[in-house]
């Protein structure tokens, strides 16, 4: 008896402080859908429903520039760090098993680093070289801190593959490339996806990075709002609405490939048995 | 297998160029009065540690580890029995509830913290909607339960991926030997998940220390903390050419260089593998 009630205790403290912690990270959400459809410039006070915010943002409004800046970062620093990543990845997980840790922990260097450190040190190296800070330094950067968490998440995947598999494929007469292409990759897909979510999650949100490395005259929507959030003649609540759409978008996209891979693996399953 | 390995060499230069490189011009820049965008005259001196003897600047360094500690130490409390609670249920339900504590963070965080700062502004739009009415902005409480708000979840994440993996044979063995529920959790189940209780602190207490967008808003501005200082060495009075700002901002970054490559040694004792960090 007692036992039960003492489970019951734990299991009530563990619920409460889940509980608490959902409401502490969605608060904020719903307080910008709020801010989205309500029909006041400045935000201060409810002044009514609308949905002129969401149009704003298609038929152009001073967030037009940022936005389109931030995803064309976004996609084009997702596709070069996936790509680079893996190639990278499956370097280092060839590596004899000394190595291999030491490069994992250069790898983990900049995801333990604040950004701030990272953000000073990249602008450091792109004042030595002397480029122009705009699109260019940012995608850069964007690369350079998004790749490191493309390498995490595809090495697992490697260490579970078989290291024969790819002798094999060659010993089946596969050339080098294609033991790669046609035995390695198949098998690491589902964690080269997962990375290249995590890129693009972190790119399309990142503002310290950008706010350091891109000049007076390049913004994204983090380095928009954070010039614009106190200037109330400036800023649009179309960038609520903006954060809304991605934030759906994003979900959709992570539930319906969840769905797929839970679906892929009931069908496997069934062939098994 | 073994011709894959060069694919790896490029990685080791790229790292080099972007970790390498500044650290060293960090250094150079720290304890110099060389100019980062004219480099005309070098001279090696200690003058950039002055700053250190100002009170803002002393006042910034003491704020940003009591916030930043307060803030993590909280993180922990609410964090380790959400991880515990997680790692217990089944493993349909736990991957839900790990995906809706990740979900959030993908909103932008200056919106995110826009919010939070009309959820602590009396009569704002959250008490049109919501009727609530709470004063907190400007004040220390306001900044670090942002803190809390915005890094919660990587105090979660960690010590929950430690507490997935434990064997619960370890458990059983413990009430085996007679251990009753208090015992197993403190001298077993604890002490086995410091790993991930470690990179906790060290996911939740370093953003929280160098922020400089939180006390911006949260803190109405009021607030100098270390990112505050390193913002405007390096962006504000950079621009106004002020002499040596970059050099005393670096020597404020080489100062948090040490200390994130000290706790770098913390996580990579008890997780080679970085299998806490993602």
């Amino acid at each position: 008896m007692r036992k039960v009630l003492r489970d019951r205790l734990y299991k009530g403290i563990g619920l409460t402080f889940l509980a608490a912690t959902l409401l502490i990270l969605y608060a904020p959400i719903l307080v910008i859908l709020v801010l989205s459809v309500n029909d006041s410039r400045r935000g201060y006070a409810w002044e009514g429903f609308t949905l002129k915010w969401y149009s704003a943002l298609f038929t152009g409004s001073a967030l037009t520039e940022p936005i389109l800046n931030t995803l064309a970062v976004a996609f084009t620093a997702t596709a070069v760090a996936t790509v680079l990543g893996t190639i990278f990845a499956i370097g280092i997980n060839a590596l004899e098993k000394k190595r291999r840790v030491k490069m994992v922990l250069l790898n983990n260097i900049p995801v333990v680093n604040p950004d701030i450190v990272t953000a000073i040190s990249l602008m450091i190296v792109f004042s030595l070289l002397s480029l122009t800070f705009g699109f260019g330094t940012v995608l850069l950067a964007h690369i350079f801190f998004s790749m490191p968490y493309v390498i995490l998440s595809i090495l697992p995947a490697l260490r579970k593959l078989d290291a024969n598999l790819y002798e094999a494929g060659l010993d089946l007469g596969c050339s080098r490339g294609q033991a790669v292409t046609k035995v390695i990759l198949p098998n690491i897909a589902t964690g080269i996806f997962s990375g290249a979510m995590m890129a693009f999650t972190m790119s399309i949100d990142d503002f310290v990075i950008t706010y350091f490395t891109s000049g007076a005259n390049y913004m994204n929507v983090s380095t928009w709002l954070y010039s614009k959030l106190r200037l109330p003649q400036a800023f649009t609540p179309a960038a609520y609405a903006y954060n809304i759409i991605i934030f759906a978008v994003t979900i959709a996209v992570i539930v319906s490939s969840n769905l797929v891979n839970v679906r892929k693996e009931r069908l496997k399953n069934e062939k098994i048995g | 297998m073994n011709r894959l390995r060069r694919y790896s060499l490029p990685y080791l230069v790229w790292m080099g160029i972007f970790i390498l490189i500044p650290t060293v011009v960090l250094l150079i820049l720290a304890f110099s009065d060389l100019s980062l965008y004219r480099p005309g005259t070098f001279r090696l001196s200690l003058a950039n540690f002055a700053i250190f003897s100002l009170p803002t600047t002393q006042r910034a360094i003491w704020n940003s580890f009591r916030f930043a500690g307060i803030a993590a130490a909280i993180c922990f409390i609410i964090g380790y029995p959400v991880a515990f609670y997680l790692s217990k249920l089944g493993i349909r339900v736990r991957k839900i509830l790990i995906s809706l504590l990740i979900v959030p963070l993908w909103s932008n965080m200056l919106l995110r913290i826009n919010a939070w700062e009309k959820i602590f502004t009396a009569n704002s739009i959250v008490t049109d909607v919501f009727g609530l009415s709470i004063s907190l902005v400007g004040t220390d409480a306001a900044i670090v339960l942002g803190m809390v708000a915005m890094y919660l979840p990587f105090m979660v994440f960690p010590i929950f991926s430690v507490l997935e993996k434990m064997d619960p044979k370890l458990v059983e063995a413990a009430r085996d030997l007679g251990a009753n529920d208090v015992q197993t959790f403190f001298r077993v189940v604890f002490p086995l998940s410091g790993g991930g209780v470690i990179s906790g602190f060290v996911m939740t207490f370093l953003p929280a220390l160098t922020t400089f967008v939180l006390p911006a808003y949260l803190g109405l501005g009021k607030y100098t903390l270390i990112g505050t200082l390193i913002e405007s060495k390096f962006i504000k009075e950079a621009a106004d050419s002020r002499a040596l700002s970059i050099n005393q901002g670096s020597l404020i970054s080489l100062f948090l260089m040490i200390l994130s490559i000290t706790a770098f040694l913390l996580v990579i004792r008890v997780d080679k593998e970085g299998e806490t960090l993602i």
